[in-house]
């Protein structure tokens, strides 16, 4: 039996997140918008495509609207008041274009609500609707299905993944011409369990020798894992809140396999975010270790005098891109701020910048959704004339993520600037004793 | 004259209001308890900063028109919806004033009375703005015009009825619909809206995003 193409299965399922369980969240936020509009301005897909479709208060609409039909009042028994609708085929097809295909989950919109509504929020809830309903775009679930089926979500076999590690680690060892630095994998009783965007091994080994010789020069102890490296969890960003959980199990088991005593995750910001602020609440228990983002620790063994930074070495103007999960998502603003201001001397903001920052276009998981590919280099054009505006030639930002979408810009945009991650740059600035 | 007997003068319009008003106020104390009852975020990652003062900025210093661009950008808009809702809410105090046929001072009369015209030009405006904005009304539903009129009519009245004793049982009968309106539309905002700043204010606050400091901190690890 089906209801307009969706199955009754399916409309079960797919309602089932809006039916009030946990806190008063989801009623406050379902419940608050007032449709001034004024919304439309903060967000980059509206601003880059001026299409109203697009705007984070539509996207309210949508999710509230659905809501609103099957448990209000008014929304049962006079739909027309405002605009309640049934949660059909069209309707979910409706939501999978906005809540996967124009929204990165950035969160500026909600900084900037006249009322304060968690709109970015509100998108999740959206995502989780269609998760239920199986219908995550193809692209997004392969790359969770990839994770969960190989461990990371590049699919990257261990061989060649320990192939590149060996690589890196004679790259490290020149470099601080020690012969005896090495990248160490699967050592138990280290202090730090690290872990990697798998980007890093399948396109950017060198970020990895980067923060192995950050490691290095603070006499870290420290490993990698071959089972668990990988930091990142699309299934957050899916709606699919059981794969994300499978996921992020798989690092909390890894830790306790190797007996670590912290977990630094790798620079990421979605995975930073999904582990350390999200899986706590998804897995429904409290970390038993110390978590935290290798910009923390870079900033912590800055300000404990483990590593010293040059500041004669980078002397051309650096500007920094915020990345919104680790940010306005994450709290974490400051540290990236104070490891540049160490040793870059000519350092300047975008602006808007911050917690204030827009959004690289690549985030929300619409990096891996190909169908969207137009749209969110499109929507990279506003991140793309920040940076121009800056007049800087490198741009760093502590997120692989961000790096890809921001590669991909400075091609497109023709901006001619080097993006480089945050252990890449401090790497190239910090003193070998 | 004791409180019966002037119960007793009060006619069938001036009954209705307050009843519709006690029915308004026990729907909205629903909506209240139910968010009381549900209440707040149980977070398990462990918090990177202070509930208790990201909630305060998140109703001061972050409603600030300087921290918002839904403020900033649309000044004009933000300054009407301003005086709009203060209008609505010495209407609402009015209301009680004119129950009761408490008499004013003319000069009082005057200035209240000019501040409600001016709160229902701004009313009027904000309503003139969603008809004519293609994207505004294509966004709107009959919710927003609604709410937006009986809301506006509701401040006009209560300037003829300073006036015009004559109008009072248009003015409670209108004053009667709305308030049987409020807890059914979008107008309930008037309990959401806080409890969305609430939200707002634990969400940053649990991540140390709010409120904004120069303080650094150490993680440990």
């Amino acid at each position: 039996m089906t209801t307009d193409c969706l199955t009754v299965e399916q409309l079960k399922k797919g309602l089932e997140p809006l039916n009030g369980h946990g806190d008063s969240k989801l009623l406050t936020h379902l419940n608050s918008c007032v449709h001034c509009g004024l919304c439309a301005d903060s967000c980059l897909f509206y601003l880059a495509t001026c299409d109203p479709r697009l705007t984070p208060a539509r996207k309210v609409d949508l999710i509230s609207s659905v809501y609103k039909r099957y448990h209000t009042f008014t929304g049962k028994y006079l739909p027309v008041l405002s605009h309640a609708r049934k949660l059909d085929k069209a309707t979910a097809d409706e939501m999978v274009d906005l809540f996967y295909g124009s929204c990165s989950i950035c969160g500026r919109c909600t900084m900037h609500c006249s009322i304060g509504v968690d709109i970015s929020y509100l998108v999740s809830v959206g995502r989780k609707m269609l998760a239920n309903m199986d219908m995550v775009p193809a692209t997004l679930q392969s790359t969770v299905n990839a994770a969960i089926e190989t461990g990371n979500n590049m699919a990257i076999p261990t061989a060649d993944y320990l192939d590149t590690l060996k690589w890196m680690e004679e790259e490290m060892a020149d470099e601080v011409g020690d012969p005896e630095a090495c990248i160490p994998v699967d050592q138990p009783g280290k202090r730090i369990l690290y872990t990697l965007n798998p980007r890093e091994p399948k396109f950017y080994p060198l970020s990895i020798a980067a923060m192995a010789k950050i490691f290095y020069v603070a006499g870290e102890s420290w490993t990698l894992s071959t089972r668990m490296y990988d930091v990142t969890n699309y299934a957050f960003f899916s709606g699919n809140l059981d794969e994300a959980t499978l996921i992020a199990d798989r690092l909390w088991k890894e830790m306790e396999h190797l007996d670590a005593e912290s977990l630094v995750l790798g620079e990421c910001g979605h995975g930073t975010r999904a582990f350390r602020w999200e899986s706590p609440n998804y897995m429904e228990r409290g970390f038993p270790f110390p978590v935290m983002s290798s910009v923390e620790c870079i900033a912590n063994y800055i300000r404990e005098g483990r590593i010293r930074l040059d500041p004669e070495k980078i002397t051309v103007k650096v500007t920094m891109h915020d990345p919104c999960n680790l940010v306005r998502s994450g709290g974490i603003i400051r540290e990236q701020r104070f490891i540049l201001k160490q040793f870059v001397k000519n350092f300047v903001e975008m602006s808007p910048g911050g917690t204030d920052n827009h959004c690289c276009g690549g985030g929300g998981g619409l990096l891996s959704m190909s169908e969207y590919n137009d749209r969110r280099i499109k929507a990279g054009g506003i991140k793309a004339e920040q940076i121009r505006q800056t007049g800087a030639e490198i741009v760093v930002t502590p997120c692989h993520n961000c790096v890809d979408q921001l590669i991909q810009i400075n091609a497109y945009y023709k901006l001619g600037v080097k993006i480089m991650t945050m252990a890449e740059i401090v790497a190239e600035a910090i003193v070998v004793k | 004259m004791d409180v019966f007997d002037s119960a007793m003068l009060l006619t069938w319009y001036e009954w209705i209001a307050p009843c519709a008003l006690g029915v308004s106020l026990g729907a909205l104390l629903f909506h209240i308890t139910r968010l009381i009852r549900l209440g707040k975020p149980d977070d398990t990652a462990p918090p990177l900063g202070n509930v208790g003062p990201a909630v305060f900025y998140s109703m001061t210093g972050a409603m600030s028109p300087a921290k918002k661009e839904s403020a900033y950008l649309h000044l004009p808009t933000y300054l009407a919806g301003i005086i709009y809702h203060l209008g609505t809410f010495l209407s609402f105090l009015l209301f009680f004033f004119l129950l009761i046929r408490l008499p004013f001072p003319s000069l009082l009369t005057l200035l209240l009375s000019a501040f409600l015209l001016v709160s229902a030009v701004c009313g009027f405006g904000i309503l003139v703005k969603r008809v004519v904005n293609l994207e505004l009304r294509s966004l709107s539903n009959p919710d927003d015009y609604l709410s937006n009129i009986l809301a506006t009519l509701f401040q006009a009245a209560t300037i003829l009825t300073l006036y015009l004793p004559e109008w009072r049982a248009s003015y409670f009968i209108l004053a009667s619909i709305l308030f049987l309106y409020i807890p059914l539309g979008k107008l309930k905002h008037v309990i959401y809206f806080f409890a969305a700043r609430y939200h707002l204010g634990f969400f940053y606050g649990w991540r140390g995003v709010w409120p904004p400091g120069k303080k650094e901190r150490k993680t440990n690890c």
